[in-house]
């Protein structure tokens, strides 16, 4: 069952600027989470603020749990979208403490708020004392209150902008696992808005990339990483590597070297192999392998990324394991364990 | 240093005075006062105190609400005309009010003339308390006005966001998030108000509403009774301190600045035309009564009588005002600039707190600035004519200029010794290093790096001195020279025997120099908000 639906938005700051999103349309299921993803600019954060009430959009329209909030001219204002909001920076209202924080949104009729306030707080897992002050609070405890708040009064979607973008990176892995449990527990609804596409792969269950205000591709986190509709998409999650060849009989022609494959048959002359560094494998002989040499490589810990060139100076990208040693200007015999092929134009 | 110390003691000499001075057992006078009159004083300051602390608050809080979180016609504009009331000083309001009001007035002959109606004299009555509550508070308003807009312009716009978003409407969110968080600001305006308040003496001298500055002027004038005096100025001391106190506990350690991401402005928000129309007759009229109506009458007295009272006289008055004015603000900023530079420099971090004492002076109420500085002057004096051959100068330093500039120096250090300070941190200690390390000592430092780096803040200092100086009845009128006037007194000796329309011409000038630092002050603040 769908909980909101966008169809057809436009939006634009100023007559002379391009549109901040242009003919955005989707669905979100109920209990889902969906992470909206992008560069700086991309429009995923006038997107949540437009769903939020806090801007109009200029075309569309936005329905919340068979509500129409925007439809034409008319719009529903914020105050009266029971839209649950965490803010990039929390937003605390510095000079009340955390039970008032949390029970500011709650109405009466929904039943005690102090009582709700603090159940909630319990949910997010806070054990602190709460007549403390938002200031007196670490980071990753601002943002717990910041969750409280948002959901106490029983929102119909929770919205959250850039929710771990103020965390340090040994925080963000555990309170990235520790919020989608509690979205998932209270059965909420939610959308975020990321520029970290691990943050978007990890916790959401379907994820929106936008590119300039466009929504390039909404899919799984699997299907986007494996299916990516064009190359944004697929650059947008880690490199992907792409390769001129020529197919054959019974296999493609590249500059590294000849690719024994039988989807060759179903081309002619020139395509495009793509493939991520991680898809190739290292090995000790040429026997049936491409060659390359080694123009950089980058060690990251975990792993080496190395950048091999062929004769021509082409190069790619390969994701080796962190204890091989190589060496600059020597030579790397490697296969391809899969890759895409497409028609090159 | 020795230097450093001395000129702030000479700066906290009418405190030392008042105390010193208050051991003296009172004398008669004193007693009469006490039972007769001081439970009168007492009660119009109070009233005088807590009425415009009312207003101010009620005026300035919603329209800085209004002006930073809403769009209307004209908003632009009321941002900073709502400002220039500032300019007028209270006593010349007052004139301008009663003026108005009179039987001869504006509003009475269009009442008379075009609708024939009769009006007795006591409904347009504004010669009372209540009066003066209302004239000190349309000119004092905009401190009001001034720091809570400051402080509703640095609230981040996500918390006004958070609010909306947990479904509470524009009056709520104002209740309990924006003006909780004010609340220093405002309190803080109110505080500056209430200071004018206790300083005022040309407003409720004119309306005859007795309290303690003009207790103060009785027994100083009329009554020839130091002590008396003394003891007036004691208790109004006590009136200060306690606003400053109330000022502080209220402020106390909590600071509600957003959090230390950069907080987006306030987005001003559309109304319904119906609604914007309202914002902007609401600021009209409330700019209109405090500047508009005052400043058309005084034009207008002022081409009844410039011709008779413009005189080469007048002239001379203009310009010796503007020296003394732009001597004492030259000494204020030299004085300024030569105790945060040796403060500063020196190794010994308790000046620092003792530096305060030199800003105190402008919560001191003129009245009582002039009677501390009077009364050692006057000594001074004496010993000077005892201990020198009989046959020589009697008078030495009392009745001169000189007391007069070096009071001036005591209430209006701080005007000029805060922008100058704020100047000297903004440019931080490094450069001063680094001139001295290139082997420049340290008046070359000053005079070659320092001063050209603090140019502006030298400047403003001068300026704010300059208008404050200019405005400035009660200590002037007790410590000038016999026969001495400055545009301020002129307008109040004027106004005081029946020539109001006359005093217009020195009000004028008062208030148009007003308005300079005004605009210029204004400009300042949008750019530190925006």
């Amino acid at each position: 069952m769908n909980i909101l639906r966008l169809q057809g938005i436009d939006k634009k700051y100023s007559a002379s600027e391009d549109y901040a999103v242009k003919d955005i349309s989707f669905d979100v299921r109920k209990g889902e989470i969906l992470a909206l993803v992008g560069e700086s600019g991309s429009g995923k954060t006038t997107l949540l603020r437009l769903i939020s009430g806090l801007e109009h959009p200029d075309a569309g329209t936005i329905v919340l749990s068979e509500n129409t909030l925007v439809s034409g001219n008319r719009s529903v204002p914020a105050n009266e979208r029971n839209v649950g909001m965490v803010f990039q920076d929390y937003a605390l209202f510095p000079h009340l403490n955390l039970l008032e924080n949390v029970q500011f949104g709650v109405r009466k009729t929904q039943g005690d708020p102090a009582e709700i306030a603090r159940k909630t707080l319990q949910l997010v897992g806070l054990k602190e004392n709460y007549s403390k002050y938002p200031h007196q609070l670490s980071g990753g405890q601002q943002q717990r209150v910041a969750l409280a708040r948002a959901i106490a009064p029983n929102p119909s979607i929770l919205l959250m902008d850039e929710p771990f973008s103020n965390l340090d990176a040994m925080l963000k892995d555990q309170v990235r696992e520790e919020i989608r449990q509690i979205i998932k527990r209270t059965g909420v609804t939610a959308i975020f808005v990321t520029h970290d596409t691990r943050d978007a792969l990890s916790t959401a269950d379907r994820v929106a990339i936008l590119h300039k205000g466009y929504l390039q591709q909404l899919d799984s986190p699997k299907n986007l990483y494996e299916n990516p509709a064009n190359p944004y998409v697929a650059n947008f999650f880690g490199r992907r590597n792409q390769v001129i060849a020529t197919a054959t009989e019974d296999g493609f022609y590249t500059s590294f070297g000849f690719i024994a494959d039988e989807r060759s048959r179903n081309f002619r002359n020139s395509v495009k192999l793509l493939f991520r560094p991680e898809e190739i494998k290292i090995k000790k002989s040429l026997k049936q392998a491409l060659i390359g040499t080694v123009r950089q490589c980058a060690y990251f810990g975990d792993h080496q990324m190395v950048l091999l060139a062929d004769e021509s100076g082409k190069s790619i990208y390969v994701r080796a394991s962190p204890t091989r040693y190589f060496v600059e200007g020597s030579e790397v015999f490697f296969t391809i364990r899969s890759f895409k092929v497409e028609e090159a134009f | 240093m020795t230097g450093t110390v001395l000129v702030l003691l000479l700066i906290a000499t009418p405190i030392f005075t008042i105390l010193f001075k208050l051991l003296d057992a009172p004398g008669e006078t004193w007693t009469h006062l006490r039972d007769t009159l001081l439970i009168g004083y007492f009660t119009n300051t109070l009233f005088l105190l807590l009425g415009v602390a009312f207003f101010t608050f009620l005026l300035g809080v919603s329209t800085a609400w209004m002006v930073s979180n809403y769009r209307f016609p004209g908003r632009r504009y009321f941002e900073w005309l709502l400002i220039l009331p500032l300019g007028f000083p209270g006593y010349i309001m007052a004139y301008t009010y009663t003026g108005m009001l009179d039987y001869s007035g504006p509003l009475q002959a269009f009442l008379r003339n075009t609708l024939d109606i009769q009006v007795v004299g006591s409904i347009v009555d504004i010669m009372n308390l209540p009066g003066a509550v209302f004239i000190l508070s349309i000119t004092l308003f905009p401190y009001v006005y001034l720091l809570s807009r400051a402080s509703f312009l640095q609230q981040s716009r996500t918390l006004q966001e958070a609010s909306a978003l947990l479904g509470r409407n524009d009056w709520y969110t104002f209740r309990r998030i924006a003006l909780p968080m004010a609340r220093p600001a405002i309190v803080g305006g109110i505080a500056l108000a209430s200071m004018e308040v206790l300083n005022d003496y040309g407003t409720v001298k004119y309306f005859g509403v007795s309290t303690f500055t003009t207790g103060i002027f009785r027994s100083w004038f009329s009554l020839g009774d130091v002590t008396t005096a003394i003891y007036l100025a004691a208790i109004l001391m006590l009136f200060v301190f306690g606003i400053l106190l109330l000022e502080s506990v209220q402020r106390g350690h909590r600071r509600f600045a957003s959090n230390k991401s950069v907080s987006k402005p306030l987005v001003k928000r559309r109304l319904s035309a119906r609604k914007s129309w309202m914002l902007t007759l609401s600021c009209s009229l409330l700019f209109f009564l405090s500047f508009v109506a005052p400043f058309l009458q005084i034009l207008h007295w002022v081409g009844l009588t410039y011709q008779k009272t413009m005189d080469e006289a007048f002239f001379f008055l203009i310009l010796r005002t503007f020296g003394l004015a732009a001597g004492t603000g030259a000494l204020v900023a030299v004085v300024s600039v030569t105790l945060v530079y040796s403060l500063r420099l020196s190794p010994f971090k308790w000046l620092k707190n003792v530096s305060r004492i030199a800003t105190l002076g402008y919560a001191i109420p003129g009245a009582v600035i002039a009677v501390g500085i009077m009364i050692p002057i006057l000594g001074l004096d004496r010993w000077l004519r005892e201990s020198l051959p009989a046959g020589a100068i009697g008078i030495v330093l009392s009745g001169t200029v000189y007391a007069l500039i070096f009071a001036y120096m005591v209430r209006f250090l701080a005007v000029g010794y805060h922008p100058i300070d704020a100047g000297f941190q903004k440019i931080g200690i490094h450069v001063n290093e680094a001139s001295r390390l290139l082997g420049k000592n340290s008046w070359k430092t000053l005079w070659k790096i320092d001063l050209p780096l603090i140019r502006a803040g030298f400047l403003s200092g001068i300026l704010l001195v300059f208008v404050d100086v200019l405005k400035e009845l009660p200590l002037t009128l007790i410590l000038r020279p016999f026969n001495y006037q400055t545009l301020a007194t002129k307008a109040f000796d004027m106004a005081t025997n029946e020539m109001i329309a006359e005093s217009a011409n020195a009000s004028l000038i008062i208030i148009l120099t007003g308005i300079i630092p005004i605009v210029f002050l204004n400009r300042m603040i949008r750019r530190v908000n925006l």
